[in-house]
């Protein structure tokens, strides 16, 4: 036995190269990228990259910080801004692997208005990640929101929002729960929107998010609690699901049983591996 | 009549043709942390014992360790325990793990049972589910008692996160500190933590306690299980949580990072428990 080469668990090679995986969901160094402007997040790249290769992913997305005010590390920030170069180094080391949506602050609008020219107008990021906690949290009913998503819109980004409805009330006052997105994105119907980690206790999110169609869930964040992605089928269809990895502080198996164990088609595997993912960026070539 | 080079020379081949025929055995699989019947908040796809079974089977499951959903909210444990080996009883893959509530009146019965008519390996507690703290002078007897009747002890620190818990049933996380003093004057005692997410603090605790083992349902990160089998040798025993969590996420953990040797994911996947199991 060779343990390198055990498919335990998993579909077969061939399978998984099938699935064409796009990741929507990869969170190396997520908080911070370490010291020196990044180095904590490339030694996390490779950390994941045996897993990324098990799984036979062809692309991933990661969510730089671009000096706006989404860590606490004001050395850091004005790193970030002063040498973007920086924050291309991950891109430019894997460029075929990795793809980049920017951390936005809309604790601060005006930075985050001229970070969405810089990276997402200029390229090459495609769309832009909220986050939960942090400095550049906030929850997504804030009227910060408003000139953002109105500018993300005419640039043809993507969103990405974290969401958690968690028992008990939020942890933190940054924090958004799907209906809060639900309740956004009803006043944006042409704006498309992923809600990241579909609530993390998802039967209550995935009917939270179920009656607004421009309202994507995402699969990582949480345990690989069996009956997830059944319910989210069912709720939603399979076209409004795209996986994500939450690599490398979640595991492949965790984050990759859920779909590829799923009692559901193996077409809609195949959506919800990459499919949709490609269809919302316009790469489904 | 052989020389000693001779003998010696035989003796090598021998144990390089027993290495590799271990290497080429197939591989056994013990689940440590299986559940039998309804989860009580929701339906799951293999909360069937026969479908779970045929899950297990189809992954190279080679033996369950199973305990009940049931035990979790039920009062009336001996029923509980009485289906469960009704269930296992039929289904060879399975070995039930009983329950035992020691606030329960007549828990004493009910750990005689499982050691003497159900012919249990072990039990399982859920401490936080039935309201004790592992410093409760009855956990202590528990433990005592199980030791004697040469039962092994799983204690689940967790069923769920408890960020999805119904809002009517919060169960928190077991606290494993008072764990040390309860062992402390058992020296046979054979337990394992189960769906424990370990930090800091439980790594620290688990040092403390050379005998604790624990299983890898939740252990997370993509690197996690080799981390932890690396710090906690021969203690880590592989266990998936099934059904309420999908089995395939803890198989892949076991060998996604590329980093356990053919020895170490073997005694993970069965050594470990059934070292434990004989104890």
């Amino acid at each position: 036995m060779n343990p390198a080469d055990l498919q335990l668990g998993l579909p077969s090679p061939r399978e998984l190269t099938g699935f064409r995986i796009w990741d929507s969901y990869f969170t190396p160094s997520h908080a911070h990228p370490g010291p020196n402007g990044g180095d904590r997040l490339m030694t996390d790249i490779e950390r994941s990259l045996p897993a990324i290769r098990k799984g036979r992913f062809e692309k991933l997305c990661l969510f730089p910080h671009v000096g706006i005010g989404t860590t606490s590390d004001a050395a850091f920030e004005k790193t970030a801004r002063a040498k973007p170069n920086l924050v291309l180094r991950p891109f430019k080391r894997w460029p075929k692997l990795l793809l980049g949506m920017i951390q936005l602050n809309p604790n601060d609008v005006r930075a985050s208005l001229d970070a969405l020219n810089r990276w997402l107008r200029d390229g090459p990021m495609l769309g832009v990640y909220f986050p939960g906690g942090g400095p550049g949290s906030l929850t997504c009913t804030h009227k910060n929101f408003e000139p953002l998503i109105k500018r993300i819109a005419e640039l043809k980004g993507v969103i990405m929002q974290h969401t958690w409805n968690k028992t008990g009330g939020k942890h933190g006052p940054g924090e958004s729960t799907p209906a809060e997105l639900a309740t956004v994105a009803a006043r944006f119907p042409e704006q498309r929107f992923i809600c990241a980690h579909a609530g993390g206790e998802w039967q209550r999110g995935l009917r939270a998010v179920r009656a607004t169609p421009n309202i994507l869930v995402e699969t990582s964040g949480f345990d690989a609690t069996a009956g997830f992605i059944e319910m989210a089928v069912r709720e939603l269809g399979p076209r409004r699901i795209v996986f994500g990895s939450h690599l490398p502080s979640r595991s492949l198996g965790t984050e990759l049983a859920k779909v590829t164990a799923a009692q559901i088609p193996a077409t809609a595997k195949k959506r919800i591996l990459g499919q949709n993912y490609r269809t919302l960026l316009g790469l489904n070539n | 009549m052989m020389t000693r080079r001779q003998l010696l020379q035989a003796g090598a081949v021998a144990a390089l043709a027993a290495n590799a025929h271990a290497a080429d055995a197939p591989l056994k699989i013990i689940d440590t942390n299986l559940s039998l019947f309804r989860w009580p908040f929701r339906r799951l796809p293999l909360d069937d014992a026969d479908a779970l079974v045929k899950k297990m089977r189809a992954l190279g499951i080679t033996q369950g360790w199973a305990g009940s959903f049931e035990a979790i909210l039920h009062r009336d444990i001996s029923s509980v325990n009485q289906r469960l080996a009704d269930a296992c009883a039929t289904r060879p893959l399975l070995r039930p793990i009983g329950a035992v509530n020691p606030t329960l009146p007549g828990w004493r019965a009910d750990l005689r049972q499982c050691a003497e008519r159900f012919k249990m390996a072990g039990i399982r507690l859920h401490p936080s589910y039935h309201d004790y703290t592992l410093a409760d002078p009855r956990f202590s007897e528990l433990l005592r008692l199980a030791t004697k009747a040469k039962l092994f002890v799983q204690i689940a620190a967790a069923m769920e996160d408890p960020r999805t818990q119904h809002p009517r049933l919060r169960a928190p996380d077991v606290d494993l500190a008072p764990l040390p003093k309860a062992l402390r004057d058992i020296v046979d005692a054979r337990v394992q933590i189960l769906n424990l997410r370990p930090r800091g603090a439980h790594l620290e605790l688990l040092g403390k306690i050379p005998s604790l083992r624990l299983d890898t349902a939740r252990v997370e990160s993509t690197d996690g299980v080799p981390a932890l089998c690396k710090r906690l040798p021969g203690r880590v025993l592989f266990g998936t949580h099934a059904p309420l969590l999908i089995p395939e996420a803890a198989l892949i953990r076991t060998h996604e990072s590329a980093q356990l040797d053919g020895p170490t994911l073997r005694a993970l996947l069965a050594g470990n428990a059934t070292t434990f199991l004989t104890a």
